[in-house]
C-alpha cells in the first residue's frame, strides 16, 4: 500500500504506544511475545481496542471490544472512516502532502454511517464513534492485524480499509503507530522477500518487468519465463483440474493447511509425480512418489526474517538424524540433476551472499554483520554501513504519494442458509502450531489440547441440545469432521470456531477455497456449516474422530 | 535503557475497564485524555553523587537505573528489569544521605543533589547478616553454601562474598505441589527465597496470574489456586517464572537434572521456528542433543528475555523417533521404500523433467516453505525459475 508488504513499525515500539487497535488478530495465542509487549503497553497506560468476532483474551483487557459479525470488516472500518471524516478529525496536512484520492474516499464512506454499520456488523454505533475519535486524535496509535483480516474473499479490501484509516489520520512514519500485519510463520516474511512467490523475484522485483528479468537472467545465466506464475490457491485448483501434473512440496502439509482439502487430495491423486521434502511424515507425504528427509531449524544454518522485517540468524546446533540433510543442500543437488549448473556453495552463507547481492532491500546485510548485531538487522538495509530501518516511511510513504483505495462492502462468498445455518471461522491456538507435527510430539501442548474442538455459544448449544464435551459432527458443502463441543462465552450466537491443527479432524475439509481476487488467499474465516450431535459408539464415527 | 512507566496490574486494568462501562461519551473524553508519553521527553537532567562521583540522572529514575550507566554494581536478587521494583530481597540496600535507614536501590527514586553510597562498612555488615539469614533458610551443600542448580543460583554467588556465621537452620515448612503433573515446570520450595519474581512475572508480564504467594510467615510459599496442577490453571506454560527465578527454585522438568555436574552445556544462539515474532533462543546442547532452550538476557534481543510455551519447551520433535531419516521412493507395490540419496535425487529429477517434457514447465508446481530458511526459499524459487523456467512457485504466504 505504501511501498512494502510488512510491518511498518518495530515490535519493540509497541511498549511505548498510546493506543493499540488490534483487529483480526488473536495476538496472545498466535504471537504470544508480541502480546506481551501489548500487555506491557496496556499496563503503562495505553488504550487497547480489539475488533474480533470472538471475545479473545485481549478483549478481556480492552477499553472497547467491537465484536463484529465475521466478514463485515469493510463495513466496520468504513464506518470508522465515516466518523473521522464527517467530524473533521482527519490529518489534513498529511493528506495534502502524502496522499491522493481523498475526495473519492470521502464520497465513498459517506453512506457507511455508524447507525447503518450497527445493523450490519452488530457493533454499537456509539462504540464505533468512540473508537474513531480515539484513533484519530491519538498520535502514537498503531493498527495490528493478522489473518482475521486477510483470510477472506475480500481480504484485500479489508487491508485497503485499514490503510485508508492510517493515511487519513497520518499514523504513518510515526513511532509506535503505523500499520502492522503480524506474520504467521517464523519466515513467511523471509520466504516472500526471497522470491518464493509467483509474481516476484527476490526483493519484490516483478517477473513481468523486463529490466528485472534481464538482471536475473544475467545473474543465473539462463532465460526466464516472462509470465506470472500461479498462486498457491489457484495452483491447487489447477491441480484438481489436471493442469498441474507434478508437485514439489517442501516443508508444508498442504493436505491440512489449504482450504477445501478434499479437492487438494483429489488433485494430488491425479498428479503424475509428487515429491515431498519433509522432517516428518504428514498427510501430504501419503501422496509422495519420493520423500526427501530434510533438516529442522536446529540442524542447519540460515536466516529467518520475522514480522518486523528483522533478518536473524538460524544456527546449526546438532546434526540432522540419520541420512537427513539440510534442505538447501538437497535443493542444489536436485537442480544439478535437472541439468542446471547450481554453484557449489560451500555453506549457507554463500547462498545468502548471492541472494543479498540481487536484492537491494537486504544488500547491506551479511552473515558477518549478523554476528555483530545480536538483535538482527531490519530491512531496508541497502548498504554495508546502513544501520537497518526499524520504522518505515519516516519521510512520507516510500512510494511517494499513497493513494486511498475506495472499496465497497461485499458479503463473504458463502453465507449461512437453512441447510448450513452457522458461520465457521478457523484459526490457531497457543498450544499447537499449524499442522502440529511438531507440537503434538511434546507433552505440554497435548496435555492442554488433546484433540479437535469447536467453540460454540451457550444459546446455540441449547438449540442443538449440546453439553460441554459432547461430540459433534460439523459439516459443510465440502466435507465433514467430528470434534468436541466446548461451550464458550467467547463466540457469538450463530458462529462457531475451530482450530486448524488436527490431522484426524481437519478443519480444512470444511473451509471454502473461494479466493481473494488479488491474493488468492482462501476464505478460512467464513464458511457455512451445520452441526449435529454425535452419539458416540459407532465404528465409522470413531474413525472420523481419529480414535 | 529501560523506563518504568506508571505500572498498574492487569487486575487494575480490568477494574478500569469496568469503570469505563459508564458512558461512552464521557469515556471517549477520558480515553483521549490519556497520558502523553512522547510529549514529555526526559530532557531535564540533573546531577547526583554516586559513591562520591557526580553522575547525570533524569526525573523519575531509580538508583538502579542511574547506576546502570556507570561502573557501579549493586547486587540484587528480587530485581528484574521487566518488573516493577519490589524492594523485597533487601540485598540492594544503599546509604542515602539524610536517610536514617538503608534504602533499596531498585526502588529508591533519585532527586537532584542526592548523595548515594553503595559500598560501606554499614552496608557490608547488613549484607553479611542478610546472606547468613538466607542461608539459614536454604538448602546448603557440603561446603555450607546454597546448592548449585542446573539454572545456577545467584544466592550462592552472593554468599561466597561474606563470612559464614553458622546460624541454626530455620524450620520453614513451605509446601510444594507434589500433585502438579505439568510436564515442564518444577517448583522446589527448599530453594525459594520468596522474592516473588515468578509471581510478579506471571502477573505483570505474562498477565495470567496463575501463581501467587500464599500462607504466612515461615509457611509462605508459591501456590496455584487450590494447589492445582499448572495444567489446570490459567498458566500458559510460558516458563517465564523459571527464567526469572534467581535461585533455581523453579526449573525445567525436561532438562537433565545433572546439567551442572556434567559441566553445563554449550549454547547455540538461534531463531525460534514457530510463529513470526522471531524470538531469539539459546539452544543448550549435550551429546549432540538439544536438552534445554532459554532466552537471551532481557534487553538483548527483541523478545526481551521472554518466550512462549512453544519456543521454550516444544523441542522434543527435534530428536523424535518419528523423524524421517532416509530418502524414500514409492515402489510398484504402492509403498515407500528406503533408497540412497543418489537414487532419490535421480528419481526426483527424472519425475520433474518427464512432466516438463511432456506437458511443459507450467505443468509443474513448486511449493516452498515459510518454515524453511531464506536461503532455502531463494534456492527453491531459483530451482523453479532457472532450472525449469516456470514462475509457479509459492508458499503458504497467507495461511
Amino acid at each position: 500500500m505504501f511501498g512494502a508488504g510488512a510491518m511498518t513499525n518495530a515490535i519493540d515500539e509497541i511498549r511505548d504506544s498510546e493506543m493499540m487497535f488490534v483487529i483480526g488478530s488473536n495476538t496472545t495465542e498466535a504471537h504470544p511475545i508480541i502480546a506481551m509487549e501489548m500487555k506491557r503497553a496496556r499496563q503503562r497506560g495505553a488504550k487497547l481496542i480489539v475488533a474480533d468476532p470472538r471475545k479473545i483474551w485481549l478483549a478481556e483487557m480492552a477499553d472497547v471490544h467491537m465484536q463484529l459479525k465475521p466478514g463485515t470488516d469493510v463495513w466496520l472500518l468504513s464506518a470508522l472512516a465515516n466518523v473521522i471524516i464527517s467530524e473533521g478529525l482527519h490529518d489534513q496536512a498529511f493528506v495534502d502532502k502524502h496522499t491522493k484520492g481523498f475526495d473519492a474516499i470521502s464520497a465513498k464512506v459517506k453512506d457507511y454511517t455508524p447507525e447503518e454499520a450497527e445493523k450490519i456488523t452488530g457493533v454499537p454505533a456509539e462504540d464505533i464513534r468512540t473508537v474513531a475519535r480515539m484513533y484519530a486524535t491519538t498520535k502514537h496509535a498503531g493498527i495490528y492485524y493478522t489473518l482475521g483480516i486477510t483470510e477472506h474473499t475480500h481480504g484485500t479490501d479489508n487491508v485497503y480499509c485499514l490503510a485508508n484509516l492510517v493515511l487519513m489520520t497520518g499514523h504513518l512514519g510515526v513511532r509506535s503507530a503505523g500499520m502492522n500485519p503480524l506474520r504467521g510463520q517464523n519466515n513467511v516474511q523471509g520466504a516472500n522477500d526471497a522470491g518464493a512467490t509467483p509474481i516476484y523475484y527476490p526483493g519484490y522485483q516483478k517477473v513481468t518487468d523486463n529490466a528485472a528479468r534481464e538482471k536475473f537472467e544475467s545473474a543465473w545465466g539462463v532465460p526466464l519465463s516472462p509470465n506470472d506464475g500461479l498462486n498457491l490457491n489457484v495452483m491447487m485448483k489447477e491441480m484438481a483440474k489436471g493442469k498441474i501434473k507434478a508437485m514439489y512440496v517442501m516443508g508444508e502439509d498442504i493436505v491440512i493447511s489449504e482450504p477445501n482439502v478434499s479437492q487438494v487430495e483429489a488433485g494430488l491423486n491425479q498428479c503424475e509425480f509428487v515429491v515431498c521434502q519433509e522432517i516428518f511424515h504428514n498427510e501430504t507425504t501419503r501422496f509422495a512418489d519420493v520423500v526427501l528427509p530434510g533438516a529442522c531449524f536446529a540442524e542447519k544454518d540460515g536466516v529467518f526474517t520475522n514480522s518486523d522485517r528483522r533478518v536473524q540468524r538460524v544456527r546449526k546446533a546438532v546434526d540432522p538424524p540419520g541420512q537427513a540433510r539440510p534442505d538447501w543442500e538437497i535443493l542444489c543437488d536436485i537442480a544439478r540433476a535437472c541439468g542446471y549448473p547450481m554453484p557449489n556453495y560451500s555453506d549457507a552463507g554463500e547462498v545468502f551472499a548471492e541472494y543479498a547481492s540481487l536484492t537491494p532491500k537486504i544488500a547491506g546485510i551479511s552473515y558477518l554483520r549478523l554476528e555483530q548485531n545480536v538483535a538482527g538487522l531490519q530491512w531496508p538495509c541497502p548498504t554495508p554501513d546502513h544501520p537497518g530501518t526499524p520504522t518505515l516511511h519516516l519521510d512520507g510513504p516510500m512510494i511517494g504519494k499513497a493513494e486511498f483505495q475506495a472499496v465497497d462492502y461485499r458479503p463473504s462468498a458463502e453465507l449461512p442458509d437453512n441447510d448450513y445455518p452457522l458461520i465457521l471461522s478457523t484459526g490457531r491456538t497457543l498450544y499447537h502450531y499449524n499442522s502440529a507435527t511438531q507440537t503434538r510430539r511434546d507433552p505440554g501442548p497435548v496435555a492442554k489440547q488433546r484433540g479437535n474442538f469447536i467453540e460454540i455459544s451457550k444459546r446455540d448449544a441449547k438449540i442443538y441440545g449440546l453439553q460441554h464435551g459432547d461430540r459433534v459432527k460439523v459439516s459443510s458443502r465440502r466435507g465433514e469432521v467430528v470434534a468436541e463441543a466446548w461451550i464458550s462465552p467467547r463466540v457469538r450466537f450463530g458462529c462457531i470456531w475451530m482450530p486448524m491443527h488436527f490431522a484426524e479432524s481437519r478443519a480444512n475439509l470444511l473451509t471454502n477455497d473461494a479466493g481473494d481476487s488479488v491474493t488468492g488467499t482462501g476464505e478460512y474465516k467464513v464458511c457455512a456449516v451445520a452441526i449435529e450431535k454425535v452419539t458416540t459408539g459407532t465404528a465409522e464415527e470413531l474413525e472420523l474422530a481419529g480414535i | 535503557m529501560r523506563q518504568f512507566g506508571t505500572v498498574t496490574s492487569v487486575k487494575t486494568a480490568n477494574k478500569i475497564k469496568t469503570m469505563n462501562k459508564i458512558d461512552s461519551k464521557v469515556r471517549a473524553n477520558e480515553i483521549i485524555g490519556t497520558k502523553q508519553i512522547f510529549e514529555n521527553p526526559m530532557n531535564e537532567s540533573f546531577s547526583i553523587k554516586l559513591n562520591g562521583q557526580t553522575v547525570e540522572a533524569f526525573p523519575g529514575e531509580t538508583v538502579f537505573q542511574v547506576a546502570d550507566r556507570t561502573e557501579v554494581k549493586i547486587p540484587s536478587l528480587c530485581h528484574d528489569d521487566r518488573l516493577a521494583p519490589a524492594g523485597a530481597c533487601r540485598v540492594c540496600l544503599v546509604e542515602v544521605a539524610g536517610q536514617r535507614r538503608l534504602q533499596p536501590g531498585c526502588a529508591w527514586v533519585v532527586t537532584p543533589d542526592m548523595e548515594i553510597t553503595t559500598e560501606s562498612d554499614r552496608i557490608e555488615k547488613h549484607r553479611t547478616i542478610l546472606y547468613n539469614l538466607y542461608m539459614a533458610d536454604h538448602e546448603l551443600d557440603d561446603a555450607g553454601l546454597p546448592i548449585e542448580t542446573g539454572n545456577g543460583n545467584e544466592l550462592r554467588e552472593l554468599c561466597k562474598t561474606v563470612a559464614p556465621m553458622g546460624l541454626e537452620p530455620v524450620s520453614a515448612p513451605r509446601a510444594a505441589r507434589p500433585g502438579d503433573d505439568n510436564p515442564y515446570i518444577q517448583f522446589n520450595p527448599e530453594l525459594c527465597i520468596l522474592c516473588a519474581r515468578c509471581t510478579r512475572y506471571c502477573d505483570e508480564v505474562e498477565a495470567v496470574n496463575a501463581i501467587t504467594l500464599s500462607h504466612r510467615g515461615a509457611e509462605t510459599t508459591i501456590e496455584t489456586a487450590g494447589q492445582r496442577s499448572l495444567i489446570d490453571t490459567t498458566c500458559e506454560l510460558c516458563g517465564g517464572c523459571i527464567d526469572t527465578c534467581p535461585t533455581g527454585a523453579l526449573i525445567e522438568k525436561k532438562a537433565p537434572v545433572n546439567l551442572v555436574q556434567l559441566g553445563g552445556t554449550e549454547a547455540v544462539r538461534s531463531t525460534c521456528n514457530f510463529c513470526g515474532v522471531g524470538c531469539q533462543l539459546d539452544l543448550h546442547v549435550q551429546n549432540d542433543k538439544v536438552v534445554k532452550i532459554t532466552s537471551p538476557e532481557p534487553g538483548e534481543t527483541l523478545n526481551d528475555g521472554n518466550l512462549c510455551v512453544k519456543g521454550r519447551f516444544a523441542y522434543d520433535f527435534v530428536h523424535h523417533p518419528d523423524r524421517i531419516t532416509e530418502p524414500l521412493i514409492r515402489g510398484t507395490d504402492g509403498l515407500l521404500h528406503p533408497a540412497t540419496w543418489q537414487e532419490a535425487i535421480s528419481a526426483t529429477a527424472e519425475g520433474l523433467m518427464k512432466v516438463r517434457d511432456q506437458h511443459g514447465a507450467d505443468a509443474l508446481g513448486f511449493v516452498s516453505s515459510s518454515r524453511c530458511t531464506g536461503e532455502e526459499n531463494y534456492l527453491m524459487q531459483k530451482l523453479s525459475r532457472a532450472a525449469f523456467r516456470t514462475n509457479n512457485i509459492h508458499q503458504c504466504a497467507a495461511t
